[in-house]
């Protein structure tokens, strides 16, 4: 009895790693009525609005690709340091997280060609950081920096301000906070995040360098070996930026700041 | 017992009072001062309700659902910690030499192991190989409304259904390795002579245990047990890991999304005090209602 119930577990598990191997998820998706995307709050890429509802750039973009897929569409946030892991395991379909093309990350999860791109900022303590204004200032050891965990943020630190103390949070808030207290020098994030921020304290905080100093692309993330995903997704990203849909929603998310009645 | 004392405001407690007050006033002027922190507390109610423009009608918001969310997954995972721990915890006291084997082992690795880690491992691993074959939210999805909303009510949404199961199943396990040793002990201590006497008036070994060990054992190790469950009830937090929308990710997001950090920690604070002092009360009241007098 007990042997025929462990050869049951196996073939289960067979089946079901077979299954998920032959079928691409566009397929699964339309079976369902219901896509999954993966995120995490990055303002104003992705966060929860004062009744609760999630709105931002990736959240439009997500919900219209749903649209143009004839299904629903269903978020899971997601830490952000795990969210590559929940990928492979199938807790979603895809990441729409505003997350960059790295080589690295390429390694484990195939890229879409890019729907935006972004560039990484910085917001500096006025007091802690005075007269900084070049990447070199901020590269020395007692320079601390504030950045969010498993981001390209971190990498870019890393590369371009090797010297630089690294303070590592789960979450964007925490490394702000630490900067309003004037505990690090400076706060390392993907723009305009870091240009918002300055702008709200303008008697505490301000923008260092002018330029971003880094610039990346951004595309969906999906599971290995799943061609006609790949290839729906790359053709809609280019069917997008042809209409136009996805310069439209960065001005609206990234350029203006009419949206922050629906946050606070 | 000491139950009927009446209480007297005495100059001890005037004291403790004022010394209460002056640590909160000295935590708030501090953090304003030193911590130069501007408090935004007038944003907050908001993440409770909210008036929803379209229908006119009160509706739950963020902080509500998550808090809901905590009690839901307190609730089965505290059910599931007591069944499991009660039973191993028999096995463990009074059992044969396999079934002492079984909950010591049992006891031994789950205690052992970080809590964090377990819960991790048990999404990505183990709830990914069983739960995730059973395709549980493709059939709630497909079922009618009614029963999605009572799903709902009781767990989950389609969208969190997998997580949810796996993050009590985590939480229970982990827990009732703690139950079962609170339970192992509570038996211990029930002397011999109890046993000796119900077999003396013609009682088998099992009703012995079940109708008068195990009752006695439970009057006597309530209130740790009800330490564990309100530290059930706060250990759920960690589960944000796998990103479960309760109280503290639903919080953490919030402050991801509006950056204040502060005042939405000390209002999550006080909604896991409420819930686990409510629940401490209730406790109180139950242990001197059925007290031996």
């Amino acid at each position: 009895m007990k042997k025929i119930l462990c050869l049951c577990f196996v073939f289960l598990l067979i089946l079901s790693g077979t299954l998920s191997a032959q079928e691409s998820i566009i397929e699964t998706i339309q079976k369902r009525g219901v896509i999954r995307v993966g995120m995490s709050t990055f303002v104003p890429w992705a966060m929860k609005d004062k009744q609760g509802n999630l709105v931002g750039f990736e959240i439009d973009v997500a919900k219209k690709l749903a649209d143009d897929m004839g299904v629903k569409i269903e978020f899971v946030p997601t830490a952000w340091s795990g969210i590559i892991p929940a990928l492979l395991t199938g807790k979603f379909d895809v990441i729409i997280g505003g997350m960059g093309i790295t080589p690295q990350r390429n390694l484990k999860v195939n890229f879409t060609i890019p729907y935006d791109y972004s560039g990484m900022s910085m917001v500096a303590h006025k007091a802690r950081a005075k007269g900084f204004s070049s990447l070199a200032d901020f590269n020395k050891k007692d320079v601390s920096i504030a950045v969010r965990m498993g981001t390209t943020a971190e990498q870019s630190v890393r590369k371009y301000m090797p010297n630089a103390t690294l303070k590592l949070f789960e979450n964007e808030g925490q490394a702000l906070q630490e900067l309003n207290l004037g505990r690090v020098h400076a706060v390392v994030s993907s723009a305009p995040m870091p240009i918002f921020h300055a702008l709200k304290y303008p008697d505490k905080l301000f923008v260092p360098l002018k330029e971003n100093f880094t610039k990346e692309p951004i595309g969906f993330a999906l599971r290995k070996g799943d061609h006609d995903a790949l290839n729906y997704l790359n053709n809609w990203v280019l069917n997008m930026h042809a209409q136009g849909f996805l310069k439209e929603k960065k001005a609206y998310w990234f350029q203006s700041k009419k949206w922050e009645d629906l946050v606070k | 017992m000491l139950n009927n004392k009446s209480y007297k405001f005495t100059i001890i407690d005037i004291a403790v009072i004022v010394f209460v007050i002056a640590a909160i006033s000295i935590f708030f002027l501090r953090m304003s001062s030193t911590l130069d922190y501007k408090w935004e507390w007038d944003a907050i109610p908001s993440y409770f309700f909210f008036l929803d423009t379209a229908t006119g009608e009160l509706k739950a918001n963020i902080l509500v659902r998550g808090f809901a969310t905590t009690v839901k997954l307190s609730f089965w995972a505290t059910l599931i910690g007591f069944l499991l721990g009660t039973l191993s915890g028999m096995m463990g006291a009074k059992g044969s030499f396999e079934q002492r084997f079984i909950s010591r082992t049992y006891v031994e690795t789950i205690r052992n192991i970080p809590s964090l880690v377990l819960v991790i491992i048990f999404y990505y691993f183990v709830s990914s190989q069983f739960l995730d074959v059973l395709n549980l939210d493709k059939y709630l999805r497909n079922s009618s409304q009614t029963v999605q909303q009572i799903v709902g009510l009781l767990f989950s949404g389609p969208d969190q259904i997998n997580a949810f199961l796996s993050a009590v199943i985590a939480l229970g396990i982990y827990e009732g390795a703690y139950v079962s040793e609170i339970v192992r002990g509570g038996i211990i201590s029930i002397p011999n002579g109890q046993w000796e006497a119900a077999w003396s008036i013609g009682l088998s070994r099992q009703k012995t245990f079940f109708l008068v060990i195990l009752p006695q054992t439970f009057r006597k190790i309530a209130f740790p047990l009800a330490g564990q469950f309100i530290s059930t009830i706060k250990d759920s937090a960690i589960v944000s890991v796998i990103s479960i929308q309760e109280l503290t990710f639903q919080g953490m997001e919030l402050m991801a999304a509006t950056f204040l950090t502060f005042e939405i920690w000390i209002t999550i604070a006080a909604l896991y005090f409420i819930l686990t002092f409510s629940f401490s009360r209730s406790v109180a009241f139950l242990e001197r209602k059925y007290a031996l007098k």
